[in-house]
């Protein structure tokens, strides 16, 4: 069952205005699902034990810590999916590039769909969907070209038991219904592996003329000719 | 990053890769270029792309893609679960500038490697589209489950193609000792690299 929970009335900031709630029952309790999560929020949440560090892999978000820096930041973004009701089993993040980032060249343009997880301990219950669904119901987007990049050694080949052309087409196949398209670059992190993706979705009122700057910017040209 | 999506259950047909495509790249030279699958309609564009292939390259070709009546059958009977060609193409006026073709037998046997066989337009060598090219394939055959893509190359003839394919891990593991010639009659050596596309998870 599914419920959407009206939004907070006393919502005092612009975080907790466009904040969205879903409740889903799953066969390992009731999920709850949070957009746009104030540090305020964050403050008291823990990590559930299937996010974290492993052999084989760790997860980006080492701590709830994290969460509340990057919501603080500008324009950052917290989605978290949450049980009983302070554990955090799936997470999507999202934020404008680094500076020192290639893509941070165009500005408020670019915005980085920096990671979506999920809980080893949860899997298979389209958590990293929902998180998807609430995350990009935003119209803020329409005006961003949205990138997400997958690097295979970030990925949990093991816990997930695929390989990494299944869990690159998995990625795509998470990503795709949502406009995102995988694109070439010749960023080096990118390149290192074939299996690595970039992703982006151009949303609907970004001009040609930036388009057409990001295609070059792909490529390392700045001006195009 | 991880997500609770379902593993896909098996990969997908070539037909369904269509999707995935046009993909654009930026040459070296800043020229825009678009890699796309080969259609039926691109006969003539492709007729006259092999027509501007040097005749001592073309010479080792398998087909002969400048004979319009065996050009229109290939594409006629084009299956793209065997036969997946992909051309890069110019994006201002659509000529073609390279060609990649990944050959797949439907043999179960051999149904996990891919054979690919590449043509860059003399005027565009050196602006990577080679590469690119390779890479799209590479990524193409991790999409359809390939275990294996094969390419071979001319000795002293199409070193440059197979130093590109060197740069994206194709390793050398055989010579085929004097196995083709040229239009003067010299016996040639056929290299033949392969990429091994990772099957489990602990190979990373």
């Amino acid at each position: 069952m599914e419920r959407f929970l009206t939004l907070p009335s006393e919502a005092n900031n612009d975080s907790e205005r466009h904040m969205k709630i879903v409740v889903e029952e799953t066969h390992k309790g009731t999920l709850t699902f949070r957009s746009h999560c104030p540090p305020s929020f964050i403050e008291g949440l823990q990590m559930e034990s299937g996010l974290g560090h492993f052999a084989h892999y760790s997860s980006i978000i080492p701590n709830v810590g994290a969460f509340e820096t990057i919501a603080r930041n500008k324009a950052g973004r917290v989605t978290l999916a949450l049980i009983d009701p302070k554990l955090v089993v799936g997470y999507g993040v999202c934020w404008y590039p680094d500076k020192e980032d290639r893509w941070s060249a165009l500005g408020d343009l670019m915005y980085e769909m920096a990671a979506v997880e999920v809980s080893r301990n949860f899997r298979g219950l389209h958590v990293g969907r929902r998180i998807m669904d609430l995350t990009m119901d935003d119209d803020f987007f329409e005006d961003k070209i949205t990138y997400m990049v997958g690097l295979s050694w970030h990925w949990d080949l093991e816990g997930k038991g695929l390989t990494a052309a299944q869990y690159r087409r998995m990625m795509m196949d998470l990503y795709s219904p949502y406009g995102f398209r995988e694109v070439y670059t010749n960023e080096p992190n990118i390149t290192l592996k074939p299996e690595n993706v970039m992703m982006i979705r151009t949303g609907s009122r970004v001009s040609e003329e930036d388009q057409k700057k990001f295609r070059y910017l792909r490529f390392g040209i700045k001006q195009p000719k | 990053m991880s997500s609770g999506s379902p593993a896909p259950s098996e990969f997908k047909g070539a037909q369904k890769m269509m999707k995935d495509y046009p993909k654009t790249i930026v040459a070296k030279d800043g020229t825009l270029v678009r890699l796309r699958p080969v259609v039926k309609a691109d006969e003539e564009a492709l007729r006259k792309f092999f027509a501007q292939i040097p005749e001592e390259e073309q010479w080792f070709l398998r087909e002969n893609m400048t004979d319009q009546e065996f050009l229109r059958k290939w594409l006629n009977k084009m299956d793209y679960d065997q036969v997946f060609p992909i051309v890069a193409v110019k994006e201002d006026d659509g000529a073609i500038l390279a060609s990649i073709t990944l050959y797949r037998s439907a043999s179960p046997a051999i149904r996990h490697v891919v054979h690919l066989r590449i043509m860059v337009h003399p005027e565009y060598r050196s602006l990577r589209l080679g590469s690119w090219l390779i890479l799209d394939s590479v990524k193409l055959s991790m999409d359809l489950g390939v275990e294996k893509v094969i390419a071979e190359f001319v000795a002293g003839v199409e070193d440059a193609a197979g130093a590109a394919a060197a740069k994206l891990d194709f390793q050398q593991e055989g010579v085929l000792r004097e196995y083709v010639k040229d239009r003067q009659g010299k016996y040639r050596d056929l290299i033949i690299m392969v990429r091994n596309l990772h099957k489990d998870w602990s190979d990373f």
